[in-house]
């Protein structure tokens, strides 16, 4: 069986790698589907040390992706993480980039 | 991990089916409509008592999430179309009254003489609504346990405070069972969190 190559490999270019790299991308994903989450939610949820989420969370929220919300629930003080509409906009690409390159197979 | 794993819904809710089933008892013994008045009055009752364990037990241990509207608008649907079908139900009663008595009463007779038949089949399709939209697994099973109870009730005659006693129990064995499992498995923990929380 003859396979075609892909009709455009420049593509792959497209994809966001902040968002590729697995860890980040759960982080995302998570993000993507709730209004907010606290961190110790993520760290349950990723299975993740809190250093290891801590630095990952620092580069998305570099790039403007995620906010930290401090907040106080009942009288207590609450970190809040959420995607921003930047991060929100930057996911659906990725997801539609993605989807994209392998189309082209 | 979903935020109902650790057993408090199945313990309230098994609490209410029980008490319930005490309101009926008792009913046929002091004659104060408790049947009606126990199930009325528990909710406004233990829906904060609820929320107050479910903000002691369950976020402390696995974080807080706000779902946001997706979910909501899931569990409405299911609320809207069981209000639909009640109201279906009321009409059809209403039609039949207007037809005149003979549908009437033949339709009474037979919702009378199937009681048991017809909510075991609605406790099964309610259960089975919210374990598919709340993605819990074990109110499939809860829904299982009531349809057979309640068929086998109609065949053997068995009280139908005694099959809720049943059904109320069995939910609130599995909700404790849950709650240890659940307790287990995410112990209270501080400390580096709150460092590398704090750093971000």
């Amino acid at each position: 069986m003859i396979r075609q190559l892909p009709k455009n490999p420049s593509n792959i270019k497209n994809i966001d790698r902040l968002i590729h790299e697995p860890t980040r991308l759960m982080i995302m994903t998570q993000l993507y589907v709730v209004e907010s989450a606290d961190f110790l939610f993520l760290q349950h949820q990723l299975q993740m040390t809190p250093g290891n989420l801590s630095s990952h969370l620092s580069k998305l929220e570099e790039a403007g992706y995620v906010e930290v919300v401090k907040e106080f629930i009942e009288r207590k003080p609450h970190t809040a993480l959420k995607l921003t509409k930047k991060g929100r906009f930057a996911f659906k690409e990725y997801q539609q980039n993605l989807k994209q390159v392998f189309s082209d197979l | 991990m979903s935020y109902h794993q650790d057993g408090l819904i199945d313990v309230f809710v098994g609490v209410y089916i029980l008490l319930f089933g005490s309101g009926i008892l008792l009913n046929s013994v002091t004659d104060l409509s408790t049947g009606f008045v126990i199930p009325a009055i528990f909710p406004a009752i233990m829906i904060p008592i609820w929320i107050s364990a479910k903000k002691r037990v369950t976020m402390p241990r696995i974080g807080y999430v706000k779902f946001g509207v997706r979910g909501a608008n899931k569990m409405m649907a299911i609320f809207l179309g069981l209000a639909v079908a009640g109201l279906g139900v009321f009409m059809m009663f209403g039609l039949g009254a207007s037809m005149g008595e003979g549908w009437a009463l033949t339709l009474r007779d037979f919702l009378i003489s199937n009681n048991m038949i017809i909510i075991g089949i609605a406790a099964a399709t309610i259960s089975s609504l919210f374990a598919y939209t709340m993605g819990l697994k074990r109110l499939y099973a809860y829904g299982l346990l009531s349809l057979v109870l309640f068929f086998t009730g109609h065949f053997i005659t068995i009280p139908f405070e005694y099959i809720l006693f049943t059904i109320g129990l069995a939910i609130i064995i599995n909700g404790f069972v849950l709650l240890i499992q659940f307790i287990r498995k995410y112990p209270l923990t501080l400390g580096d969190k709150t460092i590398a929380e704090k750093s971000l």
